[in-house]
């Protein structure tokens, strides 16, 4: 329990920081702080995609039906924190470039995303066998995954975009952040990280009470 | 600046209640768990 009350104190301490702080971006103003927000966001979408892929991979070795709903688990958080990234990063677009969504390469390649993991989804509840189900989906995973680093890290360097591309790192892989932005950052990252971990759990718990039941039904 | 401290208050707000649900949600999982043991 101690963690969780922890969770939550430096949770909300890194909110309240991330907005009496100075601006992170002082070209880009006040909604520069939706950084804080966002690119933990993405970085947990792209966590939350791996670590799908990595219990599909056992799932295929194993043959453990519970590697499966772990594997779906992942991948269904994964779609919620790549929406709430989209969301914000939307957000910043109106703000910023005056329009909630320009088809930037950015957008564009975060849309091409959302609509494979859709897919994933789409693909589960097209499947009534169970074990057919978790094969298919789990070789599926592994090839979704293979698009996350093209279209979130190479595609849209690859195009000219109005995206920031140097919030956290210039092109010598030097921060460009002052010493109080880098501190709330990372701390955003590591708390994103922490509540993105209890929410899986608590996930993989619940589709284990499910599977259990549906078990005794049987 | 005002604008800032009313985005504060939204995002502590959505923090707080997504922890009190979580919280809520730990627990009765855990009820669940200890009744199907």
């Amino acid at each position: 329990m101690w963690w969780k009350i922890l969770l939550f104190l430096a949770m909300s301490a890194m909110i309240i920081a991330s907005y009496i702080t100075p601006m992170p971006q002082q070209q880009i103003g006040e909604s520069s702080r939706i950084f804080y927000y966002h690119i933990p966001q993405a970085w947990i979408c792209v966590l939350a995609f791996a670590m799908s892929m990595i219990y599909s991979i056992v799932y295929l070795k194993k043959h453990d039906i519970s590697f499966d709903d772990r594997a779906a688990d992942a991948a269904r958080l994964g779609l919620v924190f790549c929406l709430l990234a989209t969301s914000t990063g939307s957000l910043f677009a109106k703000i910023t470039w005056g329009s909630y969504w320009n088809w930037d390469p950015r957008q564009t390649s975060v849309f091409i995303l959302l609509l494979i993991y859709g897919a994933y989804f789409a693909l589960r509840g097209a499947i009534p066998d169970q074990q057919r189900r978790a094969a298919l989906s789990a070789v599926y995973s592994i090839f979704a995954f293979v698009t996350v680093p093209f279209l979130v890290f190479v595609l849209p360097r690859m195009i000219p975009s109005l995206h920031p591309a140097d919030s956290v790192v210039d092109s010598d892989m030097k921060f460009t952040m002052g010493p109080m932005v880098r501190v709330i950052f990372f701390s955003s990252l590591a708390l994103f990280t922490v509540l993105y971990l209890w929410m899986l759990n608590l996930s993989n718990r619940v589709s284990r009470q499910v599977r259990a039941r549906e078990d005794l039904e049987f | 600046m005002d604008g800032i401290y009313v985005a504060m208050a939204v995002t502590l707000v959505v923090w707080i209640g997504l922890f009190l649900y979580l919280v809520r949600l730990d627990g009765k999982v855990k009820k669940l768990e200890e009744k199907n043991r």
